[in-house]
Order: C-alpha cells, then sequence, then structure tokens
C-alpha cells in the first residue's frame, strides 16, 4: 500500500470525523409491525452534507445482528426488504445525490460515474465512499446490536467500507462498480464504465488520471485491510474479479458462481449471510 | 387437517380486476387532456454521449398537465434511410433511470428510453419519489400518481411517430417489470401505432391480488401504505381498477411477447399469467424456473432481440 494511498484515505476519515453524524430518526408507521419498527433517518457527512438511510429494528431487548446495505448505482434504493426487518437491524443507505439525499446535490445518469474523475481530490467517489462509511459508523453504533454479528452487502462499495470500518462478521460483494473499471470499460457500452469511454472520446489525454484517480478506488488495494469472511458474487459470464483482488483476500475469500437463475442465486446470497450472521435463511419468493 | 398451506399453482390462480364502468371513458378523457396540449418536441443533440456508430440525442416533449418529458434517443449514426429506421421504446423499471441504449441502434434501432414523469430530467415538476409514486394520491384515480406517469408513455408514442428520421410503421415497446406492465397499455391505448410489445414480468397487472402474494417492493408500498391507513382499502382497490393492466389488455392489437420468473417475488408470477391470458393472439409465453424477477433474463434477451426484429426488421425494408 503506497504511502499516497494511505495519505489519500487517512484524510477521508479525518474530514468525516470533523463532521457529527447527529442523526435523527423519525419513525414510519407503514413500516412498524410487532416484528419490526422502521425509521427514517437524517444524519451528516463530510462536507456539511446531510444524509439518508433507512433503519429497521426488530422488536425484542435484541442483541440483534446487524446488516448494512451499501447503496447500489442509481437514483433510487429500496427499502430493506420484509425479511432483513424480520432478522437483523438493518440499515439501507443513500449516498448524496441519489433520492432523498439529493439536496443541494442530484446526480445524474449517466454522468455520475465520472463526476471530477480527473482530480482525485474532486471525484465524487471520494465523498460517497466517505457517506458509506458514515453509514457502517451508524449502524456499528446501534444500541441493540450485537457487535459480533454485523455483515455488509452490496457491490464493492461494500468491500471498501469493510476495509476502513473493521467490524463487520461478514462481507458480502453483489457485483463490481469500481473494480478495474478502467478494463471493463473496453468491449461494452454498458453504463456506468460507458462513462469512461464517453469521456476518453473527447479528452483522450486524461486517460492516465483517470487511472490513476481510479486506482485510489481499486478494491484489490483496500482488500488486504478487510479482515472478516468476504463472499465474492462470480458473473456466470463476462470479466470476472482480478487475481489482485481474489489474492489479496487469501483465506478470507469465498466465491459464490451465479448461475443466473436469480430465484437461486438469491437464497443463496441469503443463506451465506444468514449462516454467518446467525439467523435463519428466508426466500422472498413466498411458497 | 394438518394446517399446512398448499404450494401455489402459479399458473392456475384466478386473479381477476373489476372493470370500473368508465374505465374507457377515463382513459378517453386522459388522453383527451393530453392532446390538446402542444407536445413541442425537441431532440438536441448529445455529441459527448455520441460514438462513431451511434449518435446519441435527448428527447423532449410535454404531457399530460403540461410536464415537461425526457428521454434518450439512440440513432445508427449517418443520414436515415428511405422511410426511416424502426423503433423500439425502453420503458424503465421502478427504480431504474433510462439508458442510452446503443447496442440497440448499432443494430439498427432508433432506441429511446423514457423518462416518464417523477424520474430524474423529468421531475422538476412532478416528484412522487420512489418509493412513493405507486401510493401517490392513490385513493383517487383523477389525481394519482401513475395518470400522468401513463399519459407520459402514450404520448411518447405519438410524438415519436412524428419524428423525421422514424418509420412509423415499425415501431415495438420493449420492457421489463414497469416495463412490461406500461408497455401492454401503450399497446392498448394506441392500437394503431405500437406494432409489437415485448413485456417481462409486468407490473401493475392484478395490483390488489399481488400485495397478498409478496412482501417486495415496490408492492410492499401499499402494504405499507394500508398498515398507515387501513380504512382506505376500497378507495385504493377502486383506484387500482383504473390503472391495472389486466383492465388493458384485452385492448391491445399487436403481437405480444410475455416472460416471467417462475419464482419472481417482486410482480408474482400469478398475475403475469392473468395478464397473458387476457392478452388477444397472437401471442407467445415464456416462462423461466428458478428465476425471479429477472425472468430468465440471461436466456429471455435472444428471444427478445428476435421478436422484435421480426416484426420491426431494423436492416431490412419494411414487410
Amino acid at each position: 500500500m503506497s504511502d499516497g494511498f494511505r495519505a489519500y484515505w487517512a484524510r477521508v476519515d479525518d474530514e468525516l470525523a470533523e463532521f457529527p453524524a447527529r442523526p435523527v430518526l423519525t419513525r414510519v408507521p407503514g413500516r412498524c409491525t410487532p416484528n419490526f419498527t422502521g425509521y427514517q433517518v437524517r444524519l451528516s457527512g463530510i462536507g456539511s452534507y446531510r444524509l439518508f438511510g433507512y433503519l429497521s429494528v426488530p422488536t425484542g431487548p435484541g442483541p440483534f445482528p446487524g446488516l448494512l446495505e451499501v447503496p447500489r448505482h442509481g437514483s433510487v434504493n429500496n427499502a430493506p426488504h420484509y425479511n432483513e426487518r424480520l432478522r437483523y437491524i438493518v440499515f439501507t443507505a443513500m449516498h448524496r445525490g441519489q433520492r432523498l439525499a439529493d439536496s443541494p446535490f442530484s446526480a445524474s445518469y449517466p454522468g455520475l460515474f465520472t463526476l471530477g474523475i480527473t482530480d482525485p481530490a474532486n471525484y465524487i467517489y471520494r465523498p460517497i465512499v466517505a457517506d458509506c462509511l458514515r453509514a457502517a459508523e451508524f449502524l456499528l453504533g446501534q444500541p441493540l446490536l450485537d457487535p459480533a454479528r454485523a455483515g455488509v452487502t452490496g457491490d464493492d462499495l461494500a468491500l471498501i467500507t469493510a476495509a476502513r470500518r473493521p467490524g463487520f462478521a461478514a462481507i458480502q460483494v453483489t457485483g463490481p462498480l469500481l473494480h478495474e473499471a478502467m478494463r471493463r470499460r473496453h468491449g461494452t457500452t454498458e453504463y456506468p464504465w460507458e462513462e469512461l469511454n464517453d469521456h476518453l472520446r473527447h479528452h483522450p489525454a486524461d486517460e492516465d488520471a483517470l487511472a490513476a484517480t481510479l486506482a485510489l478506488f481499486e478494491p484489490a488495494r483496500h482488500a488486504p485491510a478487510v479482515a472478516a469472511p468476504t463472499q465474492l458474487a462470480v458473473p456466470s459470464s463476462g470479466p470476472t474479479w482480478g487475481d489482485d483482488l481474489l489474492g489479496a483476500l487469501g483465506g478470507r475469500l469465498q466465491r459464490y458462481r451465479r448461475t443466473d437463475e436469480d430465484a437461486v442465486d438469491t437464497r443463496a446470497l441469503d443463506a451465506w449471510l444468514a449462516g454467518r450472521l446467525g439467523v435463519d435463511p428466508a426466500a422472498r419468493f413466498i411458497a | 387437517m394438518t394446517g399446512a398451506t398448499p404450494p401455489r399453482n402459479t399458473s392456475a390462480a384466478a386473479i381477476t380486476v373489476p372493470r370500473p364502468a368508465d374505465f374507457d371513458e377515463f382513459w378517453a378523457d386522459t388522453l383527451r387532456l393530453t392532446e390538446a396540449i402542444d407536445p413541442a418536441p425537441e431532440l438536441p443533440p448529445r455529441p459527448d454521449l455520441s460514438t462513431p456508430e451511434v449518435t446519441v440525442s435527448e428527447l423532449f416533449y410535454t404531457s399530460f398537465q403540461h410536464v415537461r418529458v425526457a428521454a434518450w434517443y439512440a440513432a445508427p449514426a449517418g443520414p436515415a434511410p428511405a422511410g426511416g429506421y424502426p423503433v423500439v421504446l425502453h420503458i424503465p423499471g421502478y427504480v431504474s433511470e433510462p439508458a442510452i441504449l446503443k447496442s440497440w441502434a448499432e443494430r439498427g434501432y432508433i432506441a429511446i428510453d423514457l423518462a416518464p414523469r417523477g424520474k430524474l430530467r423529468s421531475n422538476s415538476a412532478v416528484n412522487p419519489g420512489y418509493p412513493g409514486l405507486l401510493t401517490h394520491n392513490i385513493v383517487d384515480r383523477f389525481t394519482y400518481g401513475y395518470r400522468g406517469f401513463y399519459a407520459d408513455v402514450v404520448r411518447s408514442i405519438d410524438v415519436i411517430a412524428r419524428l423525421p428520421e422514424v418509420d412509423a410503421d415499425r415501431i415495438g415497446v420493449w420492457g421489463s417489470s414497469q416495463g412490461g406492465g406500461l408497455g401492454i397499455v401503450a399497446a392498448a391505448l394506441r392500437p394503431g401505432l405500437v406494432r409489437c410489445v415485448a413485456a417481462g414480468a409486468p407490473y401493475l397487472c392484478g395490483i390488489m391480488a399481488a400485495i397478498r402474494l409478496t412482501h417486495s417492493y415496490p408492492y410492499e408500498e401499499i402494504t405499507e401504505y394500508l398498515r398507515a391507513h387501513p380504512d382506505d382499502e376500497p378507495l385504493v382497490a377502486d383506484t387500482a381498477g383504473y390503472y391495472d393492466g389486466l383492465n388493458f389488455a384485452d385492448l391491445v392489437d399487436a403481437p405480444a411477447l410475455v416472460y416471467l420468473g417462475m419464482e419472481d417475488d417482486v410482480c408474482p408470477p400469478e398475475t403475469g399469467f392473468a395478464v397473458y391470458a387476457a392478452l388477444p393472439e397472437p401471442k407467445q409465453l415464456l416462462t423461466y424456473e428458478r428465476c425471479a424477477h429477472n425472468a430468465g433474463l440471461r436466456w429471455v434477451i435472444p428471444k427478445v432481440e428476435a421478436f422484435l426484429d421480426g416484426h420491426l426488421k431494423p436492416s431490412g425494408a419494411r414487410a
């Protein structure tokens, strides 16, 4: 790990620490049942930005296992699923720019993935990662949480979050976003990676700058700091996870190869997390 | 008696939706109000997003209640052939943003992906949010959030048919989930323009039945609404009848391809079978075991492409 890499992320941590979260929880009657209580959460992040998330807490004295759902790439994140509410203290975070966390910044699609990308200090994923770290701090600080049973799930932002916020007992990475993005851009017109192609088509001299920025966010560079068992969902076809990342995870790595039968895949991913966090697996399709 | 719940027989479930007596009048009025407004289409180019093979533009038009609606427009680069290009109109899912469909343009289509009101770029005046759209004013069919959303989809077809590079006789509609349900609505309300419709895991079909078959979003929004407002259920059911795809299906006058995941927790397969049963011929149903809301995506996309190509003939002359 280079000094530049370490210093970049240490600065993010330092800046984030300057902004207390000051969470405000608002109970949502429609998301409350005898089995759980749902809240909308407003909390502060880096750069004087007010963020948003959904929190659900099972009924009872606890302690309960916890689950952080990091935001997906897109403007909307669903509230946590009913099955997760029954089993976990679950927090679903919005990063800045997404719906409900879109004031004063509203993300564009396409546009978000390359916003400020020529300068690591201004790349939008710098504060977005900080938003994920703030979400992790919020979940890990929940009073009814069993600190030995917290998990995090989502795209490779989940891995970066877990690398920088030890405390998770299980990490599940459902797919790549930032991993080897400069390689993934080749041979596709799919967004968000096509944003890199759009940028370089008009600014070919920026290629080294883009690569340098993205290197700071490369999950393979963060992986050595991951302490917990990590499940990577491996695509059934197309580009897969790079050897650097697989090697960096070492004995903590567990792979699940997707079948593309998504009911099967969803059940398998759910069962892995449930097993790690000590709850029963649950199928979303009600048989 | 064991009290055990029998397994779901998804293909045999009897799902019916009462059709309001003034259903046709309600939608005729909605479209009449929309058609009274100048669509004022604009097609500004986006060279920053274009490639040597694909020209990307934005499409804007004015719709119901004077709301300005956006879409992405991707066309093969270069001059259009005589008679124009065929069009694939894609309608996004509930939480999705419209995409720039460059790969479809590379195959010879004008590929348009719509952002009906409330989606990004179309939400400056109307923004019920997500979650929120499904239950926005759901107690009142006249102000329900989906009224303008449906009108935006239908109006897009009128606008697209008049664009200079478009062959108005070769417009197909495709989408999954919300895009599947709205594709059926579009084909029903514009039978003279929609030549074929491919609908995956159609949402907004059998709405009130669906909320009893799943805890997944978006239908869970209605469950949560009724948890907080239990006395509103008759009003919610009344509104749903005006917007339910089952009540539009028999108006479709275009070949239809429907595909379903047999373990779809988002749009229960029972509702997909019900809307398929209500569609007139010609129609085709594809089902995928062990699949959920992706509805066999990996295997069905080549079949969707073949279906649309067969009806719209992207590289050849009109049939």
